[in-house]
């Protein structure tokens, strides 16, 4: 009886068969579909891009088909913060794998990546394809970005200079003239004036709002470095003996020769601005300086130029207007003397294919198209977040009057980059990351009283000396030198024209 | 002899496994480390190791890093957060064991932040250590302390602090199950004939208590400590070692210089100096508190 109630093995055996079938059917369409996919993706190939979370990363983002309707090459994107995306890249070069077909680098890590083998050389692609257009390019731009030992390895995607951003409402209610657009307009814009500016509107209140003069960005190590480098190689700081350029022996002399006079005077001063500046600034990264001054209660400071729109928003690419997006405008930085030297820090991503891609020539003409006017002004074009992307590389970018019209500080920009070498506030050497680790921390601890400026300094060179002679490059430099000038930079852009 | 071979492998085949993982998962990286602490590799020059070195690598820890400063820190991360911890924890536990109303709901909700990821608390902790709007700032300063200008975070005498703070709000519920369950096991017979003979609460949490639940509490204290020890999570999101080397830790230090700088030799170094510092605090301690106590 119970046995009639209950269930058969048969029965089980066919209850089964009949699910496993039911479920095998129902499954066969999501089999097959992915299958269809694959096959359509092995006749147009797709590539594999890895980018760093930085606002071209947004743009890019939006015009992807654009190059796939065009070349009929898919693109995956991934995008990754600055760490996850440096130590990605390393593990993925040492275990020799083909992660990704494209990548975006660093400036600081081109040398390491190109002496190590990581990238190849894109001198024979730029040589080969006339639409690369060479030449279009910034030469300051190419020189600080995207070359080492005399080969070009990277195009830039996202090129930053260094200038000054300012209240208008301010500067008009302290009857303070506009700091200066170009060089030429330059006139007394000097350091000292800067500071004068400062100080003038430290303080000042608007309603009921009390004003910082400026702000800095004093978190540890890298962003202290970014912007405080700027402020010392304007003062005439060097971090070497001889580099870029050679010697009269015609090598890299790399003796630390941070702990000048020059050095001290921009530390100095440096405290001066974060004195001016909010007190938390000492925990500020790039964008916390930026949305500091979104927030409408700095008078005026100097940064990356992606601030220069950036801070049309309220936040961090929230795409919110900002209190001042009406209410600021941007000039070229000082220079230590009246008519002096000016020396900008040139900065920013570029993208290269690793050695181990499989797909070196699909990875080209991404890289190509991407750093290319058609691929530049795309993304220039994307309305998203206020028009958030004027950082180019090409001159014909700056000059086109329908991005003149939306960035309308173009011409400006681009005297600043015209201004840059990256190489010297920021010595692209494989080692730098190493030398900026225990050069921030000393910044930060003048910012937080811990140490004066010559404490800080002294301390500096000691530990720049201990690591250099670590790891070789004291007191003779092994390897090969390259008189790595503007120049030469300049004779390599007229060799690659096609 | 020919009769016995059959016999043999079985042990060691029983025994393979453990030894395959032993030897992958800890053996092998920490020789592998030790090796490579003798030698010059920076990932930033060369992608293999290029030259024997001897011990400049361990020179170079105390040289080019602030290793004494963040021994110093996380010294005082490991024992101050362990003990605030244990006796916040205690408090809880006893609180749990007094059978009032709401117990076994509170039981539910102490269990959550230890649920929650270290990187999150870290961003919560971020929000709320915040110079203008942050709740523990308003705490403070409505009970009439004085807040850093720099925030919390910003100046060196509180970011240390600040850390351990966000830690212990994170592991003391930890704590608090754990010798919770300890008191449990607790024998009522025991604290009855203590409570017949007179014995006042202090004396028998002292006396009795505190002595029944030692293997609980001397095994978690060891295993928080340890990882107190290696706090990196809750470093690289609040302060990033910072204002100058005010918190940072052996592990930030190490991380700093291997997956930063890629300089493999002497992170290897480092991680090998660690671990000799761990080894020795940790048999200390065994030999104190493991005393008298029977295997």
């Amino acid at each position: 009886m119970a046995r009639t109630k209950g269930i058969s093995r048969r029965e089980f055996l066919r209850l089964t068969s009949m699910a496993g079938g039911a479920l095998t059917f129902a499954r066969f369409p999501q089999v097959s579909a992915p299958t269809a996919k694959r096959t359509l993706k092995k006749q147009a190939k797709t590539i594999n891009v890895l980018v760093v979370g930085d606002p071209f990363q947004f743009a890019l983002d939006k015009v992807l088909d654009q190059f796939t309707e065009k070349t009929g090459i898919g693109v995956n994107l991934e995008n990754l913060s600055y760490d996850a995306l440096q130590a990605r890249l390393i593990t993925s070069f040492v275990s020799q794998t083909p992660d990704a077909d494209v990548v975006t680098v660093d400036q600081m890590w081109v040398s390491q990546y190109a002496d190590n083998g990581w990238i190849i050389p894109l001198d024979d692609y730029a040589k080969a394809d006339s639409d690369t257009q060479i030449d279009d390019f910034i030469p300051q731009v190419l020189h600080s970005l995207n070359t080492w030992r005399g080969h070009l390895w990277t195009l830039p995607i996202g090129a930053y200079g260094q200038g000054v951003i300012f209240r208008t409402d301010l500067l008009e209610a302290a009857g303070l003239p506009t700091p200066p657009k170009t060089p030429a307009e330059a006139g007394d814009w000097t350091w000292a004036r800067y500071m004068e500016y400062i100080n003038t509107l430290n303080g000042m209140t608007v309603g009921d709002k009390r004003m910082y003069g400026t702000v800095v960005c004093g978190a540890q190590p890298i962003p202290i470095v970014h912007m405080y480098t700027q402020l010392a190689a304007s003062y005439g700081t060097r971090w070497f003996a001889s580099f870029p350029e050679v010697n009269e022996n015609g090598v890299w002399n790399f003796t630390p020769t941070i702990n000048s006079e020059a050095n001290k005077a921009a530390l100095a001063d440096y405290k001066k601005l974060y004195d001016a500046s909010p007190p938390e600034a000492i925990n500020y990264v790039w964008f916390d300086a930026g949305t500091r001054f979104s927030q409408a209660d700095i008078g005026m400071f100097y940064w990356w130029t992606p601030y220069f729109y950036l801070v049309k928003n309220s936040g961090y690419m929230t795409g919110t207007p900002s209190e001042i997006i009406d209410k600021y405008d941007v000039g070229v930085l000082p220079t230590l003397e009246a008519g002096g030297q000016q020396v900008v820090s040139l900065g920013g991503w570029s993208l290269g294919i690793p050695r181990y891609s499989d797909n070196q020539d699909e990875a080209w003409q991404f890289v190509k198209w991407a750093t290319g006017f058609e691929g530049q002004k795309a993304m220039a074009l994307v309305p998203d977040y206020n028009y958030q992307f004027s950082d180019f590389g090409r001159l014909s970018l700056y000059q086109d009057p329908e991005l003149q019209a939306i960035y309308p500080y173009l011409p400006a920009q681009l005297e600043i980059m015209r201004q840059g070498n990256g190489k010297i506030p920021r010595p692209p050497i494989p080692i730098y990351t190493s030398l900026e680790g225990v050069y921030g921390l000393q910044l930060n601890r003048v910012l937080s009283g811990e140490a004066s400026p010559e404490e800080a300094l002294a301390t500096t060179e000691v530990l720049f000396n201990n690591i250099l002679a670590g790891n070789q490059y004291v007191p003779n430099y092994l390897l090969e030198s390259y008189d790595d000038t503007l120049e030469n930079t300049i004779a390599l852009m007229e060799s690659l024209k096609a | 002899m020919r009769k016995r071979l059959p016999r043999q492998p079985l042990p060691y085949l029983m025994l393979a496994p453990s030894v395959i993982v032993l030897f992958s998962l800890i053996i092998y990286p920490m020789g592998f480390a030790l090796v490579n602490s003798f030698y010059f590799w920076n990932l930033q020059t060369s992608p293999y190791p290029v030259q024997f070195i001897g011990l400049s690598n361990y020179q170079m820890v105390f040289q080019i890093t602030p290793f004494m400063d963040s021994l110093r820190n996380t010294l005082i991360l490991s024992i101050g957060g362990t003990f605030i911890e244990f006796w916040f924890g205690m408090g809880i536990a006893l609180l749990l064991n007094s059978q009032l109303r709401g117990m076994t709901i509170a039981r539910t909700i102490l269990i959550m932040p230890t649920t929650v990821a270290p990187i999150v608390v870290g961003f919560l902790f971020r929000y709320m250590f915040y110079e203008g709007s942050g709740l523990f700032s308003w705490l403070l300063t409505g009970l009439g302390f004085a807040v850093p200008e720099r925030g919390l975070l910003g100046s060196s005498h509180t970011a240390l602090a600040s850390i351990a703070v966000a830690d212990i709000w994170e592991w003391t519920p930890f704590f608090a199950i754990v010798l919770y369950a300890g008191l449990l096991s607790v024998p009522e017979e025991i604290v009855d004939a203590a409570r017949v003979d007179g014995a006042s609460r202090v004396q028998m949490f002292w006396r009795i208590i505190l002595p029944l639940i030692k293997p609980t509490a001397v095994i978690i204290i060891m295993i928080r400590f340890m990882q107190l020890f290696n706090m990196f999570d809750l470093v690289f999101v609040l302060t990033r070692g910072g204002p100058g080397t005010a918190s940072r830790t052996l592990s930030y230090n190490l991380y700093y210089e291997g997956l930063v700088n890629y300089n493999i030799g002497l992170a290897a170094a480092m991680t090998w100096l660690i671990v000799v510092i761990v080894t020795i605090i940790i048999n200390v301690y065994i030999l104190i508190a493991f005393k008298d106590w029977e295997w």
